[in-house]
């Protein structure tokens, strides 16, 4: 899950192009009229970044992204919903849509920069940025995720303003790259010949944003405006965002006013209030996210190598009630059917995963067609072998421990037990993950640019083996016939329909297959107070917090 | 006259109407302590409770009820229900079974184990007594949180773990006291008499020296029990104890926590209640006895 | 004086030694150094770095030995989780506990004095009962529970119930957001929750010890004689009593700074202040080794300089014990 250190690993592979959703339009307060300027704002973030050097292995913290980098890192790309669907607009650091075409089998993308686009030392942002930013990434040591970048062959930087990325071969997902959800663009005449981890992992004090951030370590950012930001200059004076312990001292500081805003999970205590009254304050709340919460299956580990056995799980777990109790108080009732996240949705097919209803005859049926009977404990068995599963999740989410209570009571109902052994974050995505010790596990996937691509974690090319230098990131270890090919058309095909139905053919293969079980999308949450006026919007992959340069304070 | 009633018997080398007399004098002091008793009577149907939970409990231990969520205690729920519509007057029955099973369970192996190496450190002299003292010394020096959590992570988070790492760390406090008691018994007549009739180190100790000590004894257990129950509860709350779907009271007060301040703060008040009250309960009863077994402590 | 101040601080040097390569091996055995790299793209790599740089392939004593070598220099390895000095972690953390602990050992015992005296010199008064009575329940209290209901009834409550703006004591942080300083009202108001929580049990325990210990002094010879001369009561509580009647207190205060460190795991986790027990937390749940490593071992020498300065303490205080 990406909001929680580390998760992100994952992740980072689901970059890239298009854009999808369907849905609910964004909350906002004020907005429209005239916005008061000055001030301070304090803001909640619920988790301290480990580090401010965003690719390095200590930097993928989606909250560092939210805090720190998004207001001081320079992006091409940022998101806006148009006609109900989620997609990338250019930012301000571009003067029109870059373009990308191929030549001769490679891709070539050309970004046309603001000639006004300065760091906050008055120096041009140019294409030797674009050029020191592809060079850190792809060749760096301890960096956290290089996809995309190592597919890029050269960046042309002979014309400053007009950075050209050559691709050694077509790659879909482009628009990730440069400023997408990741990674910022570097400045290359402060970091060049320096080592660039020492320099930025405790915070640095230049920017290519509208704000210049100063961390204190352990207790907050300060936001100041930037004097040379050459976009509109932000109406606030400061913006302080406070780290709070977890999601329910993120939630106490609110409710106490002590922080403005917050973007918490969703917590049960959360969902709660968000459905009971919300006095004083303004709340919006929105499926319509880049995460997808499931639960992940080992393909490879028995008793889960056996087709009939993931289905008969499947069939053993009520998820629509399930997703109604966990997340009914912000209206989603209804579980998830595909692992794509719901701003991706017109690349899902819902008709793999819609089938897995509770169904206890033909739970009954699979298990004994694959040899099990049912033991006088209530538990079936096979060859004197308990029918029994270990999940792992992440200790201290409560959700999610809730979660497993109620799989751990609706399997046993159909006469398989589930242990559980929870980890920290730490050694679930770092260790036992993807060394493929694990059996079960509960977690999100949240995307880090509107761009569909589940190969990374899905295709069998993908499972950690020495080939890939045990990098893969298909941790289920799944390997359905016929997957590969439609998700590796999904990645590298430019032509839309091509990727749409490839990437809906793949759905409904993971589906048949039951590689794993999609859940629900876990909602995202804005919880602000009244005094904040201004345009506040959910974006699903920036959070909240992107467009605080908007942002003023009532008087 | 209590000291007397102590010595008088056993320089008879008698142990049998000892026990009796004093445990007659014991009974008649420890029940002047009408909080003590009182105390004795609440755990007693406490731990009743708890164990008796499937024949009591209004609910299934894991029935869940997931449309009905979390409601407000009501005639049908008198303590509510949590998010996923558990009734929570049967969790805390049952996660009481948890809790205490570890309070006692420390308590007795720390207990036993203790005694038997304090009694053999003081009645053996210098060296067992200095390992003794040093060793214990060691583990004064971290805070015992930052032991456990370590411990657990290392071992396991399931409540045998919790029962012997917690009773490793509680032993050597009843260690240092039996020590200390044996010492300045092992000067007195009594023993010295039984030692010059021929009587075995082992009989000594057992007949002669644990029976006279038994009082600081057990009111040190009942100070174990009590600081397991809040140890455990606390590793709990932090996610750092039992695991679910096991749950103790400190898990309920862990699921609990997010709900401060809001429509759910119910949530909060049995658990935490239910812990308080035990370790009240038993801290009276270590009261209790330690007034019943040294009486001069009582203006105290 | 001095002889025996050495005396006890060599004596500490060992247990500081045993308990610190004891705590080091406990947690080497525990956590993985290498966990989180090797399943990296560069894994085996990266991995074997590790091990060469934290010398896991000598044997336990050997990487104490390295350990200590480089810790005495002031060189505490550097954070597999956030990439900072353990150093500059520790002090920035160390600070914050240090506040909490500080303020909470003078307000536990100023209290504690106070309801100690007042109890021994009211024996079996209304008043006597009523602190013994609450006494029980503090030393039966779990902190972290009274913590919770402390933020319910003392920070939300008031809140909502008087629709005031901000609660009266706050319950995150040690300041709000643009506030900084030890000086302010915003500091007191987010001081009082936590310190609140991590002495409820110090102060049921020292003022039942104060009492004892007042009792005891005032059946001594000495105050009765007092008293016989006609010397004010007042006059004879506080200058004798009460002087004497401290000289115990003073050392269980010194040797209870350990508990409270461990008390400020439980109150910084439930009040969010970046202090050593959350960077306990954190660094248990990450499986930071040089943190934990770090933590333990500083933790332990601070305690030993606690139980050192108690020992000190009460032979300086104490003119019954001479020493040599």
């Amino acid at each position: 899950m990406i909001r929680n250190r580390r998760s992100l690993v994952a992740l980072i592979a689901l970059f890239a192009i298009g854009a999808a959703a369907c849905g609910s339009s964004s909350g906002s307060s004020g907005g429209g009229g005239s916005v008061p300027t000055g001030g301070t704002l304090v803001l909640g973030a619920e988790q301290e970044p480990d580090c401010a050097d965003w690719i390095s292995s200590c930097g993928g913290s989606s909250w560092g992204v939210y805090t720190i980098q998004e207001h001081t890192m320079p992006r091409v790309f940022n998101y806006a919903k148009k006609n109900g669907v989620w997609t990338e607009v250019p930012n301000v650091l571009v003067t029109k849509m870059p373009t990308a075409k191929t030549v001769g089998g490679k891709q070539v993308v050309t970004y046309d920069l603001n000639p006004k686009a300065v760091w906050s030392d008055g120096q041009p942002i140019t294409a030797t940025d674009f050029k020191y930013t592809w060079d850190q990434i792809a060749t760096g040591k301890d960096i956290y995720d290089t996809t995309g970048y190592d597919k890029i062959e050269s960046v042309d930087d002979s014309k400053p303003t007009q950075p050209v990325v050559t691709f050694k071969e077509p790659y879909a997902s482009w628009k990730g790259l440069f400023g997408g959800g990741l990674y910022g663009i570097f400045p290359s005449h402060i970091l060049q010949g320096k080592d660039r981890d020492a320099e930025m992992k405790d915070g640095y004090s230049w920017s290519g944003g509208p704000w210049i951030a100063k961390w204190a370590k352990g207790s907050q950012v300060t936001l100041t405006p930037n004097p040379k930001w050459y976009g509109d200059k932000p109406h606030l004076d400061k913006v302080i965002f406070k780290f709070l312990a977890d999601t329910a001292a993120e939630f106490q500081a609110f409710k106490s006013g002590e922080v403005a805003a917050i973007y918490p999970q969703p917590q049960p205590e959360v969902i709660a209030a968000v459905k009971g009254s919300t006095s004083g304050a303004n709340s919006y709340f929105t499926a319509d996210t880049g995460n997808s919460e499931a639960l992940w299956l080992n393909n490879a580990s028995a008793p889960l190598d056996s087709l009939k056995v993931r289905q008969a799980i499947a069939y053993s777990i009520d998820r629509d009630a399930m997703i109604k109790s966990l997340f009914g108080g912000l209206g989603v009732t209804k579980a998830s059917q595909s692992l794509n996240a719901p701003i991706l949705s017109k690349y899902s097919d819902s008709s793999g995963f819609v089938v897995y209803k509770p169904n206890p005859a033909k739970v009954k049926s699979l298990l004994e067609g694959d040899g099990y009977t049912k033991a006088s404990d209530g538990f079936y068995a096979k060859a004197g072998k308990r029918l029994s599963l270990t999940m792992r999740t992440t200790t201290g989410n409560k959700r999610r421990i809730l979660t497993e209570q109620i799989l751990q009571e609706q399997l046993k109902k159909s006469g398989i037990e589930l242990k559980l052994d929870n980890q920290s974050a730490g050694d679930l995505f770092g260790t036992s993950l993807p060394n493929g010790d694990y059996q079960v596990a509960l977690y999100a996937q949240t995307l880090t640019a509107i761009d569909p691509g589940l190969c990374t974690i899905m295709c069998s090319t993908n499972i950690p083996s020495d080939a890939n230098g045990n990098s893969g990131q298909n941790w289920t270890r799944s390997n359905v016939p016929g997957l590969d090919k439609q998700l590796e058309t999904v990645d590298s095909s430019i032509v839309e329909p091509t990727r749409i139905t490839a990437s809906k053919k793949g759905d409904v293969l993971m589906g048949d297959a039951v590689v794993s079980l999609p859940f629900d999308p876990m909602p995202n949450i804005l919880l602000w107070s009244k005094k904040i006026v201004g345009p506040v919007n959910d974006d699903p992959i920036f959070s909240m917090f992107i467009n605080i340069d908007q942002w003023g304070l009532k008087k | 006259m209590t000291a007397t009633a102590i010595e008088e018997p056993t320089l008879a080398g008698n142990a049998e109407p000892v026990a009796l007399t004093q445990w007659q004098l014991f009974r008649r002091r420890f029940f002047k302590h009408k909080v003590a008793v009182v105390s004795v009577v609440i755990l007693i149907l406490f731990t009743i409770a708890c164990f008796a939970a499937p024949l009591i409990a209004p609910f299934s231990n894991t029935d869940q009820d997931l449309l009905l969520g979390a409601v407000k205690p009501n005639a049908t729920h008198w303590f509510g229900t949590d998010t996923l519509g558990r009734d929570q007057l049967t969790r805390l029955l049952y996660a009481g079974q948890i809790s205490l099973k570890i309070g006692f369970a420390v308590a007795l192996i720390a207990t036993v184990f203790g005694t038997a190496v304090g009694a053999i450190a003081g009645y053996f002299g210098r060296s067992v007594e200095q390992a003794l003292m040093r060793f214990t010394d060691l583990f004064l020096v971290v805070p015992a949180l930052a032991i456990l959590a370590i411990a657990l992570k290392h071992f396991g988070r399931t409540d045998t773990v919790v029962i012997l790492v917690l009773a490793t760390l509680f032993w050597m406090y009843v260690a240092r006291v039996v020590r200390g008691q044996v010492l300045s018994l092992k000067e007195k007549e009594f023993i010295e008499a039984a030692r010059a009739s021929g009587a075995s180190r082992t009989r000594i100790i057992v007949r002669h020296v644990i029976p006279n000590i038994i009082g600081p004894i057990m009111v040190n257990a009942t100070l174990a029990v009590a600081a397991a129950i809040i140890t455990e509860s606390t590793l709990s709350f932090l996610g750092l104890g039992i695991q679910p779907p096991d749950t103790s009271w400190g898990n309920m007060l862990s699921d609990a926590e997010g709900f401060t301040g809001t429509g759910q703060s119910y949530l909060l008040y049995a658990p935490g209640l239910a812990i308080l009250l035990t370790v009240l309960c038993v801290n009276f009863i270590g009261d209790g006895l330690r007034d019943a077994f040294d009486p001069q402590s009582e203006k105290h | 004086m001095l002889t025996y101040i050495s005396r006890r601080a060599l004596y500490s040097i060992p247990v500081i030694l045993i308990a610190t390569f004891l705590s080091f091996w406990a947690v080497r055995s525990t956590f993985d150094p290498t966990a989180k790299v090797r399943v990296s793209r560069t894994g085996a790599r990266a991995a074997e770095q590790i091990r060469v740089r934290l010398h896991l392939h000598d044997s336990i004593f050997e990487q104490y030995g390295y350990w200590l070598g480089d810790a005495v220099q002031g060189d505490l390895g550097d954070s597999e989780r956030t990439h900072e000095a353990v150093g500059t972690m520790m002090t920035r953390a160390f600070g914050n506990t240090l506040q909490l602990i500080g303020w909470g050992v003078l307000i536990s015992a100023l209290i504690a004095v106070a309801l100690g005296v007042y109890s021994a010199t009211h024996q079996y008064s209304k008043l006597d009962y009523t602190f013994t009575g609450l006494s029980f329940v503090g030393l039966a209290m779990p902190a972290f529970w009274f913590g919770l209901i402390a933020i319910q009834w003392l920070a939300v409550w008031p809140k909502e119930t008087f629709n005031l703006n901000d609660p009266i004591f706050y319950s995150v942080g040690l300041h709000s957001g643009d506030q900084s300083g030890m000086f302010n009202l915003d500091y007191v108001r987010h001081l009082v929750l936590p310190v609140l929580t991590l002495t409820v049990l110090t102060i049921a325990e020292w003022s039942r010890f104060q009492r004892a210990s007042m009792l005891d002094v005032m059946s001594a010879d000495y105050i009765r004689t007092a008293r016989a001369k006609g010397v004010p009561r007042r006059s004879v509580v506080i200058r004798h009593g009460l002087r004497n009647a401290l000289i115990p207190l003073v050392t269980v205060v010194a040797l209870d700074v350990g508990a409270l460190f461990g008390g400020a795991i439980i109150t910084e986790s439930i009040f969010s202040i970046d202090g050593m027990g959350r960077l306990f937390i954190d660094s248990i749940n990450a499986g930071d080794v040089q943190v934990l490593t770090a933590w333990v071992v500083v933790t332990a020498v601070f305690i030993v300089a606690f139980n050192l300065l108690a020992d000190v303490l009460y032979g300086v205080l104490d003119p019954r014990i001479r020493l040599s």
